[in-house]
């Protein structure tokens, strides 16, 4: 990316400080999506400073940057939208997570995306925890028809469970099948949420 | 709905699309709602937008409307007619 080059020293030294907070502010995004979002700031400023120039330099570049405002602030919802088109198109779990942060005031249905994520983490947990204590992990049931999905140890639970009363007659359903259950579940809510976001990010532009 | 009224007619870098719309439209808008939105309309499809190198050696981001943008902003106008014509009645 060039550099737009000032006569004034201060000004040049205003600009170069403003450009590494844009920087700093979209570290997070890919190097493509990155660069795009600072060539766009750089040619922004430089269009501003030559429809608008003045011999004062210092003044039309303090205007253009109070104009653009904090880059902080400013690249907020650029940074969030890229990141969202990442997550969607990449399935990575690192640019997924940060795109559910970075959107998480943007609306009720990222905080339940967010949420879904979560319990999407429980199940690698609950695999771990099943190779660790494999007689407490599983799908139980016990002998009034309700279930739980998850760890139950000798005094209490930890699960998904429905109606269940730890001192009722308990039996495990799963056996060694609750590793691919668990496997092929956390796949599909995975799934699930990536869909889930193309959809809310269609729906939001219309 | 201003930018797509805007870039039907040409394409526009940010800039020049934020003066025409004050001019168009005596709109202030301000850049850090601009370039979100159109960093949105263009992921969806509905701006095309495409970098031309100038001799400044700082090239401009020109954004045009895509077909499916054409689409939207025609049912835009529809809603916006009929909104219009309950006002009258």
């Amino acid at each position: 990316m060039k550099a737009i080059s000032f006569d004034n020293q201060s000004a040049q030294r205003v600009y170069n400080d403003y450009m590494q907070r844009c920087r700093r502010a979209t570290s997070i995004l890919s190097e493509k999506d990155r660069e795009d979002v600072l060539l766009e700031i750089n040619s922004h400023i430089y269009e501003f400073l030559t429809a608008n120039n003045t011999k004062d330099q210092m003044e039309t570049l303090l205007n253009v940057l109070d104009r653009l405002g904090a880059p902080e602030e400013t690249l907020k919802d650029i940074v969030a939208a890229k990141k969202i088109g990442q997550a969607t198109l990449t399935f990575n779990p690192k640019h997924l997570i940060q795109a559910l942060v970075l959107n998480l005031t943007n609306g009720v249905i990222y905080f339940i995306l967010f949420v879904l994520f979560l319990f999407e983490i429980a199940f690698p947990i609950l695999i771990i925890l099943k190779l660790i204590y494999p007689d407490h992990v599983g799908l139980f049931i016990n002998s009034n028809g309700a279930f739980q999905y998850g760890y139950m140890s000798e005094s209490g639970s930890g699960g998904i469970s429905i109606g269940f009363h730890s001192h009722a007659k308990v039996t495990e359903l799963l056996g060694s099948w609750f590793i691919p259950v668990s496997l092929l579940t956390a796949v599909l809510i995975y799934l699930g949420i990536i869909f889930l976001l193309k959809i809310v990010k269609k729906n939001k532009t219309k | 709905m201003f930018v797509f009224i805007i870039l039907e007619k040409k394409k526009c870098y940010g800039y020049e699309l934020i003066q025409d719309i004050k001019v168009e439209f005596d709109i202030d808008v301000g850049e850090g709602t601009l370039y979100p939105l159109l960093v949105r309309l263009a992921k969806e499809g509905l701006l095309s937008p495409q970098w031309e190198e100038q001799p400044s050696g700082i090239p401009r981001k020109y954004y045009s409307i895509s077909s499916e943008g054409k689409s939207v902003l025609a049912s835009m106008k529809t809603y916006a007619g009929s909104i219009l014509k309950k006002i009258n009645e």
